[in-house]
This record gives structure tokens, sequence and C-alpha cells, in this order.
């Protein structure tokens, strides 16, 4: 834990926040899992949707390919984004 | 980052008018909203009681973002209204009309419903409770049945309801309320409490179980920080830090997940804390889903240097989350007013076919970012790190003015050429059409989001079916950080009254069901309406609880006895 803990004039014990660290990531990315690992054993669960677990499948790698795109695009991304915002909202 | 940074409304002086009431005769008065001294100030005269000053923010620059609109951006959202229950016959109209009238300009998203006034503490700045009302005020369950009926039966109906009290927990039949109001089809299922249920040493873990497998969803957790002197301050317990810790260790131990840590700021008590509840939070992540600041609210007669003493805004909550966390949380960087969202959230209601969840009250009533673990550096940051916040609203803004009329206004195609047959092919259609509609928005989430892992998977799924248990699952991966200013008679604003989405519903003798947003019954409305519904108060209820200690007066007795005749005053 990273964290210095200071005791005031008072005798209160002030954690002074450094770095917001909490034991690990794992723990929080756990307890998303166990939610999901829950609602799962639901008949109707969204989790348990064939199309949806695909569709969600494909978007991570879409998205895992667009974060490797913006590194390359750099400062011309937002010109990109801007067009493709523009077509997005075309016709509706 | 602001939206109006580089306009000509940093530069003016912020000044608007509105309405509020006299802290003495509570009646209406005119009052401005001004700019003064780097600070946001509400003024008021009444004829009668003369005139009152409170801060309303201290940080001018902030109050300007979330009140001026530009063509994209307004945190000033016209909300989905559900029809009247009473026509108004106070020709002063708001406030005094509850029940709820027709003024009103918002839906409830969350019903209230105090289940009791008794309580195990004596917290001095309490208004809800049987010792200092000196009557009980506890529903019948037909009564509780009446009024989540209520509260379900409007044509946008809330998906969440809180119990409150009192401690609504010291009722037996609690665990059967929570049933009650699944049955009813609310989602969230929340108590508001200081964990007296969960925390007995004998019975209090499988009494969580009860409760959570009844329906219990959340606990809305009283948690003024980690030093027992802070405890004792306010709550005039002592060593209450282990009380609270049982109630933890009880939700880990039945997997009640949700646990939101409440801690009522009060200056030079309980506002040094704030950056270990922070901590707290984050040492029990697997929990605790967030905190909520509550700076408190001021009631009765107090003078104006007082007020200047106490008064504690969100803005100043929001400074001090910063300070207290080394700038990591900061006010420009990471919170929001709660309207922010409402075109998103419609967006999402709309193209999955769900009930909606309309944050459409005043951007002076709350305020709120998410923290969440980023993998690579398993530092907690704002989740602003995974999403350009901005570029998202902005577009989702955009987005909803777009198709809004398709909400209103289905695809009617092969109708108009071949009648009732041609209604199949239109279901077909607009199917088609809310796909590539849906394709279109996550497109343009998708290229507004910085960070992949599993956190987005969880949003992509609630963009996809806008279900409460994809949004539930998101929530697990996050600690939501939020500021709820309650109104009091000193800074009340009429404005804040009409929007307000937190509603209580009581059940009066006649029958009917009173409707009253939060700020109202418990400015005005409250000592009215409960003296109509209360009950009397028995030697029994007024001995029931050893309040200096939070337990049962016949559970400490049998606790003396089994110590061998050695009063335990303290753990």
């Amino acid at each position: 834990m990273s964290e210095e803990v200071i005791i005031n004039k008072d005798g209160l014990k002030v954690r002074k926040l450094v770095d917001l660290k909490p034991t690990t990531a794992k723990e929080y990315q756990e307890a998303m899992l166990h939610r999901v690992k829950k609602f799962s054993k639901r008949k109707d669960s969204p989790f348990n949707d064939f199309i949806e677990n695909t569709v969600v499948q494909g978007l991570k790698a879409i998205l895992d390919t667009k974060v490797t795109i913006d590194k390359i695009l750099g400062s011309n991304k937002d010109k990109l984004y801007s067009t493709i915002e523009k077509i997005l909202l075309t016709g509706l | 980052m602001y939206h109006i940074d580089g306009t000509d409304y940093l530069k003016q002086k912020y000044y608007t008018k509105t309405k509020s009431i006299c802290p003495e005769c509570m009646d209406k008065l005119d009052a401005e909203i001004v700019e003064e001294n780097g600070e946001i100030w509400m003024k008021k005269t009444c004829p009668e009681h003369g005139f009152f000053k409170d801060k309303i923010s201290s940080d001018p620059r902030y109050y300007k973002w979330t009140h001026y609109g530009t063509d994209t951006w307004s945190f000033e959202k016209d909300g989905e209204t559900n029809p009247a229950d009473i026509k108004g016959k106070d020709p002063r109209g708001c406030p005094y009309n509850c029940g709820l009238c027709e003024e009103h300009i918002s839906t409830c998203q969350l019903a209230l419903i105090d289940l009791t006034n008794r309580c195990n503490m004596n917290c001095n700045f309490c208004y809800a409770n049987v010792r200092k009302a000196g009557y009980l005020v506890e529903p019948s369950l037909e009564d509780i049945d009446r009024i989540m009926k209520h509260f379900r039966s409007k044509p946008i109906p809330p998906v969440a309801i809180m119990f409150t009290g009192g401690e609504p927990t010291v009722r037996k039949d609690f665990p059967e309320i929570c049933a009650m109001a699944k049955k009813h089809g609310f989602k969230e299922v929340i108590v508001a409490t200081n964990g007296y249920g969960f925390q007995k040493k004998n019975g209090g873990l499988e009494w969580t179980k009860r409760a959570y497998e009844a329906g219990l969803d959340t606990l809305y957790f009283q948690f003024d920080g980690i030093n027992n002197p802070t405890w004792e301050k306010t709550r005039g317990i002592k060593n209450l830090m282990a009380y609270k810790e049982r109630v933890i260790k009880n939700c880990r131990e039945v997997g009640l997940t949700s646990v939101v840590l409440v801690q009522t700021v009060v200056k030079g008590i309980t506002d040094i804390e704030i950056g270990n509840v922070i901590q707290f939070a984050i040492d029990n992540i697997d929990v605790v889903r967030g905190i909520t600041y509550q700076p408190v609210s001021l009631c009765g007669r107090i003078t104006a240097e007082e007020i200047q003493e106490l008064r504690i805004t969100n803005a100043d909550v929001i400074k001090e989350v910063e300070r207290q966390t080394g700038g990591k949380i900061g006010l420009d960087n990471s919170w929001y007013p709660l309207s922010t969202i409402v075109e998103f959230g419609r967006i999402v209601a709309y193209l999955a076919g769900v009930e909606p969840i309309e944050f459409t009250c005043h951007p002076d009533c709350g305020f709120a970012t998410y923290l969440v673990v980023d993998p690579k550096t398993n530092e907690m940051v704002p989740i602003m790190d995974y999403f350009d916040p901005i570029k998202i609203v902005e577009f989702s803004n955009k987005f909803w003015n777009k198709i809004k009329h398709k909400e209103k206004k289905q695809i009617k195609f092969f109708e108009n050429f071949i009648g009732d047959f041609g209604k199949t092919l239109d279901k077909g259609v607009n199917w088609v059409d809310k796909q590539q509609l849906k394709a279109r928005f996550l497109t343009g989430m998708l290229q507004y989001t910085r960070k992949p892992g599993k956190l987005m998977e969880m949003f992509s799924r609630m963009l996809l079916n806008g279900r409460w248990e994809s949004v539930s699952a998101f929530t697990h991966g996050t600690l939501l950080i939020s500021s709820m200013h309650f109104q009091d008679a000193y800074n009340l604003d009429v404005e804040r009254c009409k929007r307000c989405i937190v509603h209580f519903g009581v059940a009066l003798p006649d029958g009917t069901i009173f409707e009253s947003p939060f700020c109202t019954m418990n400015t005005l409305h409250r000592p009215v309406v409960e003296k109509m519904i209360a009950k009397q108060y028995t030697e029994k209820i007024r001995n029931e609880f050893d309040t200096t200690l939070g337990q049962r007066a016949d559970e400490i007795v049998q606790e003396v006895a089994y110590n061998g005749g050695t009063k335990k005053k303290e753990e």
C-alpha cells in the first residue's frame, strides 16, 4: 500500500494519499467478474447470449486495433474523428 | 477542459433570479444568486425577518460551467414528467403543493420510504428520530405495499428504491420488505443504514444473508471516517469502527458486494477524513462500490456567522478530495453534474428498449466521478483516462437530438400502403433501423474510448443491451465517488425542488400516497405529514436501545450476564 500516515495534533490518523494504489488491480477485475458469474446463472442473462458475446468480442478486437491506430495517427486523429462523426450523424 | 473555456461567460459575473423561502417563517421569497468575492451566494430578504445570505459555491468558474449552456451542452435538462398526483391548492405554488403537483418537471428515479423513526443511535444533527419527535412513525407492511405500488404504477416508474429511517434494519420484517420491493419490479433495492442489522454479534451474519437473499442489493452505509474519535463526535459512540468493520466483513462473507460509504461532511469534524474514506473504499474494493459525500444540511435557528462557519458546499468537498488525493481526482478533470449523462442514458434506453434512467435533476444537486484501476500501472485513476468525456457527451447530445423524434414516432412505411398487414413488416423495418442506429452510436463511442480491457467490455455490453445486469457489472469494476448537497431552508432554491428525482412516499390514513421531493419533505412537510401518521411513543420504545453503545438494551443485559456481571461499556 502506497500511503503516508500522519497523526495530527488531535491524535487522528490521517492518510496522505499519494498514489491511490489498491493492493492489486486483479481484485477489481475479480469483483466485476464475480458479478458477471452471478448474473450468468439466470436463464435470461445477457451474459449467456451467444450473439451478444460474439459482438462484444468483435468490439474488443476493434478497440484494440483502434488504440494502436490512434498512436500511429498522433494529432491527425482529431481530424479523422471529426469526419467520422459527421458521417455517423448524416441522414438521421 | 470546460466547454465554456474561451467564451465570454467566464468573464461575466454570474447573476440569476430564483425563488426561495424564509428560514424563519418559511414563506416564499424572491432570491438572487450572485457572484461576489470569488464565490457564489444566495441573497434574499423577508419583509418580516430580514436579510439572509448563504454560500452556494466556493468556485465561480466551476459553477458557471455547470450553469451556462451552448448549442451542444446544457446541464439543465428538461425532464420527462409523470402526470401530477394532485392539483396544487396553495396559491404560492412550489414548494408548498407537494403531493406531487403539476409544477414538477422531472420524474422520480429513486423512491424513498421511511420504514421507521426508531434508531439505535441518537446523532445530534439527525431530524428523523423517535426520541426527538416524541411519536413513532412506522408504516405497516400494507402501507409499504401501497407506496411501492404507487411508484411502480407510474408511466415512468423509478427503477430503484431506498429504505430510510431512523434505522430501517431495526425492523424484524426488513428482509420481507426487500422481497416485496423486488416483487414490485424495483431493480435496485437499497437501504440507508448505520449497519445495525448487519453488524450484530449474535446473528448478524445470518441476518445479512437473509436480507441479501430476499433481494437487498446495496447498503448506503453511514461512514464518517476511520478514526474512533471522529465517530464519537458525530454519533456519540466510542469505538464505533469495530461495529462498522463487522458490517463490511459480514457483507463480504455472504457476497453482498455493493456497499456505498456515505460520509456526512461537517467542517472541522469529518472533512479531514475525506481521503481516509477513499482509501478505506479502495482497501475494501471487493465489496465497496462507491462513496457519497453529503455536506451537512443546517437545521434550526442559527446566526449568519454560524451559517458561514458551518456551510460546506459541493465545490468545497470536491476541492478537499483533490487536496487529500494529491491532485489525482481534480476539480477540473474529474467531476461532472449528474445531469451530464441524460442524453446518453436516453439513447441507450431507446436502442435497447428498456426503462430509461433520467438524471434530470438540477446541476447543483449532485456531482460524480468514477475511479477505475489501470491494469498496467495498478493505480486508481479517474475514468476520464479511459474516455474522452467531453467528446462522448457532445456526440451523445448531438446523436439524441437527431434521433429523439423516433422514440415518439415509429416508422410506418408499409402500413401506409397495405394497412394492418404492413404492421408486421414495419416491425422488421423498425428493428433494422435500431440496429443501424446502434452501430452508429457504438462507433461514435468507440472512437472516443482510449483504453481497452475488461471494463470496456462491460461498457459495450451496457450500450448493447441497456440491461440493469450490465450496468451493475460495469459498476463492479469501478468506484463511484459523488457529492450530494441536500438543501435546507437557508439555501433552498425552488428550481432545484422542481427538478428533484429523489422522492419520499408516505401512506396517509385517507388511503392516498403523499409523494414529495427529498428536500421539500425535510425542510417543509415532514412535521405536518408525520403528525398525520404518528403512533404512540411507548416506554418500551423509549428504552429499546442504549444509544451510547448503539445496541439493544436487552442484548446488553444478556451480554453483561454472560460476562459474569461485568458491564462491558466498550468493545
